[in-house]
This record gives C-alpha cells, sequence and structure tokens, in this order.
C-alpha cells in the first residue's frame, strides 16, 4: 500500500449486514405500532359502509410519492443522519434544524399512543379497572427504558418474527372476521354516501397515516448488505400495509359498532369478532408485540438522533453523556418520561383521536417537507449520483408537495369527523418552541462552544490541522 | 494529505488514551470487534480490532471481514485520532461516512469522545 495511491482501499466485506427480509420487516414493523389500530378504526368513520379501502389504496399510491421521496434522497445520502444532510443542503440550516426538531415529536407521539394503547388493552383483556392502564403505561416504559439503558436491542431475527406475527395474525383475524360475520358488504363502493368530499380527504390523510414511518427504515442505511435494499424493501414494506390495513379496516367496518371502533382497543373487538372471547387474548397479545417494534425502533432512533445533534453542537451537550455501556443515557430517560407523561395526559383525557391527527398531520408534513428537498437538491445538486431518481419530478414532486401540505393541512384541523383545531394548535406549539430554541439559544450556544475549542490548544504535533478543529 | 507513518502515530496516541482508560475499557466490554478505516484523499487502508476491552496495535495489512467501516479523509483521521476532530460533526456534515451497525457506530464514537474528555 503506498500513500500515492489513486483509488479507494479495497473495502473489506462486513459480518453483519441486514439483508431484504429484516428491510422489509423494519420498515413494516415501524409503521405497524399499535397506533395503526386506532387510526384504521378512526379512518372507518369518515366513510360510508365497506368502502375504507378505497383512502386505504389512494393513500398507498399517495405513500408510493413519498417512497420516491425518500428513495432518491437516500440514495443520495446513505446515512443514518440523512435526514440532517438533505434538508440541511436543500434549505437554511435554520429551518431545517427547526423542522427536524418538530418531526422528531412524531416519535414521542408514536412511543407514547403505543404505551396508552397497549396499556388500555391489556387492562381490558384483564378485566382490570380503566385506572390500572396507567399502572401498565408506566411499567411498559420503564421495561423500555432500562432495556435501552442496559444496550439491550431487539435482534434482527426476532424483529423478523415479531413483525411477521403481527401482520399475519392481524390479516387471519380481519379476514375470520369477515367470514364469520356472515352476510355482504354494505355500500363497498360508495365511500361519499352520507360523508362529504371533506370527509374522504379527511379518511385519506388518516390513510397516509397507516402507512407512517416506513420510512424510518432509511436510518438502517449503513447496515444493508445492498444499499439498494433500502428502496426495495420500504416498497415491499408498502405494499403489505396496503394489503392488511385494507382487510383489518373493512373487517371493522363491517363487523364493530361505533362505540368499539370509537375506543382504546378496536382491535380486541375485532379479534372477539374473528374468534370469540380467545380473539382478545391474541389480539392484546399481538398489541403488546407492535410495542416491541416501537420502543426498540422508537427510542434508538430518536435518543441516537439527538445524541449526534448534540455531538454536533445543536443541543445541549449534556444530551451527549453516555453511560457504561455507550448508551446516550439522559435522551433515552427524557424518551421515556415525556412519553409516559403524554400517555397518562392521553389516559386521563381520553384524547386518542387528537393524538392520530397530530401524528397524520406531521407525516404530511414531513412527506411535502421530503419532496420539497428531492426537488431542490435536484437543482442545487444536479451532479450527485442518485442511485433511484424519481421519474418525471418536476411534475410529481409539486403534485405530492401540494397533496402532502393540504392532507397535513386537513388532519390538523379535524378529529372524529368533526372540525377540531387541537392538533394544529399542538404542532404549531411545537414548531413555534422550535424555533424560538433554533433562533434564540443555539447561536449563543453555538458561540460559547466555539470559544471553548479556540481556548483549548491543538493536540496534533507538527503541523496544523485540516480545517476548524473541533474538539471532542 | 496525511501520511501512514502520521496516521500511525496519531493512533498511537489514540490507543494509548483508550487502553488507559478504566472508563473507556469498561464501556467496550463484551464489544469485540474489528473496524477498517479507509482514506479517500490517498487511498489507504487500515483497521485496528478491540479486543478483550483493548484497542490493538494499527494494521495496515488488508482484511477480508470487518464489523465496521469508516470513510473519510487522511486529515480528518489524523485530527480524530489526536482528539482534535469531533467526529459525529464530519459524520453529520457527511464527510465521514460508515457502513456498519448503528451500536458499533456509537462505541467507535465513544471511544473517541470519552477517550479525551480528561485531557
Amino acid at each position: 500500500m503506498t500513500d500515492a495511491a489513486a483509488s479507494l482501499a479495497p473495502r473489506a466485506s462486513l459480518r453483519r449486514a441486514l439483508g431484504l427480509r429484516t428491510v422489509v420487516t423494519t420498515s413494516t414493523g415501524l409503521a405497524f405500532a399499535a397506533l395503526e389500530y386506532l387510526a384504521a378504526a378512526g379512518l372507518v368513520t369518515y366513510v360510508a359502509g365497506d368502502s375504507a379501502y378505497i383512502p386505504i389504496i389512494v393513500a398507498g399510491a399517495l405513500a408510493l410519492l413519498a417512497y420516491g421521496f425518500f428513495g432518491e434522497l437516500n440514495g443520495m445520502f446513505p446515512t443514518a443522519a440523512a435526514v440532517r444532510l438533505y434538508m440541511q443542503r436543500a434549505m437554511d440550516d435554520r429551518v431545517a434544524l427547526t423542522i427536524t426538531f418538530t418531526y422528531m415529536s412524531t416519535i414521542v407521539l408514536v412511543i407514547a399512543s403505543d404505551a396508552f394503547i397497549v396499556g388500555s388493552a391489556l387492562a381490558h383483556a384483564f378485566g382490570e379497572p380503566a385506572w390500572v392502564a396507567a399502572i401498565w403505561i408506566v411499567g411498559l416504559l420503564a421495561v423500555a427504558v432500562v432495556c435501552n439503558l442496559r444496550g439491550i436491542t431487539v435482534a434482527g431475527l426476532l424483529q423478523d418474527l415479531a413483525t411477521s406475527v403481527v401482520v399475519l395474525a392481524t390479516l387471519a383475524i380481519g379476514l375470520l372476521a369477515l367470514v364469520r360475520s356472515g352476510h355482504g358488504l354494505h355500500t363497498p363502493f360508495a365511500p361519499l354516501h352520507g360523508h362529504s368530499a371533506g370527509d374522504l380527504f379527511e379518511a385519506i390523510a388518516l390513510g397516509v397515516f397507516l402507512y407512517s414511518a416506513f420510512e424510518w427504515v432509511t436510518t438502517s442505511a449503513e447496515e444493508v448488505r445492498k444499499p439498494e435494499s433500502i428502496q426495495r424493501g420500504m416498497l415491499i414494506a408498502i405494499g403489505i400495509l396496503c394489503v392488511v390495513c385494507c382487510v383489518a379496516t373493512v373487517a371493522m367496518s363491517h363487523t364493530l359498532t361505533h362505540h368499539e371502533l370509537t375506543s382504546a382497543y378496536p382491535q380486541l373487538y375485532l379479534g372477539v369478532a374473528a374468534i370469540g372471547h380467545s380473539g382478545l387474548w391474541v389480539m392484546a397479545a399481538v398489541t403488546a408485540v407492535t410495542a416491541l417494534n416501537t420502543f426498540n425502533g422508537g427510542f434508538i432512533t430518536a435518543s441516537r438522533f439527538i445524541y449526534g445533534t448534540a455531538r454536533e453542537g445543536s443541543l445541549p451537550r449534556q444530551l451527549a453523556l453516555l453511560n457504561d455501556r455507550a448508551v446516550p443515557w439522559v435522551p433515552v430517560v427524557i424518551l421515556g418520561t415525556v412519553s409516559a407523561v403524554v400517555a397518562l395526559v392521553v389516559a386521563v383525557t381520553h384524547a386518542w383521536e387528537v393524538l392520530v391527527a397530530v401524528g397524520a398531520a406531521l407525516e404530511g408534513m414531513i412527506y411535502a417537507v421530503a419532496g420539497v428537498c428531492a426537488v431542490r437538491l435536484r437543482r442545487r445538486q444536479p451532479d450527485t449520483v442518485r442511485p433511484f431518481r424519481v421519474p418525471a419530478l418536476a411534475v410529481l414532486g409539486p403534485i405530492g408537495i401540494v397533496l402532502f401540505g393540504l392532507l397535513a393541512l386537513t388532519a390538523s384541523v379535524s378529529v372524529d369527523d368533526k372540525f377540531n383545531p387541537a392538533p394544529l394548535v399542538i404542532i404549531v406549539l411545537a414548531g413555534v418552541l422550535s424555533a424560538l430554541y433554533v433562533l434564540k439559544v443555539l447561536p449563543g450556544m453555538r458561540a460559547k462552544e466555539a470559544a471553548r475549542r479556540a481556548a483549548r490548544p491543538r493536540r496534533r504535533p507538527g503541523r496544523p490541522v485540516s480545517e476548524d478543529p473541533l474538539g471532542p | 494529505m496525511a501520511t501512514l507513518e502520521e496516521l500511525g502515530e496519531a493512533y498511537a496516541e489514540w490507543r494509548g488514551r483508550s487502553n488507559g482508560n478504566p472508563r473507556l475499557t469498561k464501556m467496550v466490554r463484551g464489544w469485540d470487534r474489528v473496524i477498517q478505516f479507509r482514506t479517500t484523499d490517498n487511498g489507504l487502508g487500515f483497521s485496528m480490532r478491540v479486543e478483550n476491552q483493548q484497542l490493538s496495535e494499527l494494521d495496515t495489512g488488508p482484511i477480508e471481514e470487518c464489523d465496521v467501516v469508516v470513510t473519510g479523509t487522511s486529515e480528518d483521521f489524523c485530527d480524530m485520532f489526536w482528539g482534535d476532530l469531533n467526529p459525529s460533526e464530519k459524520y453529520m456534515s457527511g464527510e465521514i461516512t460508515l457502513q456498519g451497525s448503528q451500536e458499533d457506530v456509537m462505541r467507535i464514537d465513544a471511544i473517541s469522545m470519552v477517550a479525551f474528555l480528561d485531557a
């Protein structure tokens, strides 16, 4: 080997790398949180009869558009830090940071809602009073925090198994419920019967939420055996989600009452409709398994992102503190605590539909932002290698941006088929707090950090460091 | 561009600090890994092992398998080994790229941070 070598040294192959199967199950599992059941049941109330599959298929087509945006961006930046990189290069860094911090609140929402739904479902299955759900919620999150602090993560094979169980059980229960109901579908082709076009639009927004988080698998881009597995895996995951959600929602609309649909555990009623009382236990177990993926993926993704951002100097340094197992313990504890508070507030106020609407609006927003980034980077970085390109982005890009923007706006002002600005207020509040931090706090923090680094003597002897040396 | 000798000298500093740091040796307990470094500016490749809570000497020979591949400029690696550069910042800006599991990546960053915390 010589210093004058013109090309890169040969890359050794990775001992442990993710294959397509794990990418598919990761993408599907991240999207298929327990909140999926509530969103599916919520969607049913916006359309007539058994036509809930229609907005899900339309939402699937929109998810394909989002898949295109994320596929192109991830191909350009195949790294866990991709969201920072493509936003930073496509827009002003302060705007990018504000959006990123607001988006990160989705992860807290999903963790909190899963804790709430699993806690409520278990309390109901065991025949316990509703307040016992609070104990389940705190207990589940405490276990998740302790496991994370001890560096325990769900291995690829277990994750594959957990997602397969959730998806297949939901599909089977949905089909059995339909078969056992013994009568034909009601108005399967007339979603607007007794509903407005606005309702259908809202149903599509919730439908998009059913696919949401499939794109989080892009944070595994550094772990895959073949880079193209990420794009393929996301595509397969969208297909799986479309089929399972169509079956589950049609089965729900066909067999559940309005009271059951608007409960915190419609999936348990679906289980009962499919196979009787044992179905309740099957779906309670399935709901608990969804939390395995959510807690594992959610805590790791969010805490590592917070750690990276703190190490980068965009968040307080305390958030980069590591425990003896190299786990960023401060973000993990904060995530667990905030999630517990949100879940308990939801349990007390029964406002889970607001949570679903906030999640749907935030996902619509981030898909629109991904579209903006993909379009702008085509202009700003035309020569960057793109292993995956969205065809006709000049047309599809603006269409996607407008559609996702409108869906986000619609979802943010409607809860349970009624006008309700609560989700919008929550999102605006989160956005304003993020913006205040980025505009008012961050500049001072960065200036202090720069002064600290400038005051520290260089360790490298002999020659100057390459550029703006940044101490650890 | 940093030469292989400069990189070796810098790595020796990093290794000495890491192996002599009780907190860090605790942090890498049970974490036996092979890490390959590849430089983009002068085509160098070298690797290190973490075995029994200790960092090995720098290996400049070819390797077939590893757990993490780190790619960056020779200058950045040199500065990182000397503790003059925050690899996370370079990673977040896309100047250092990685291949490997997120947990392994975290441990490498932990080594680079903790090794110089008390300095």
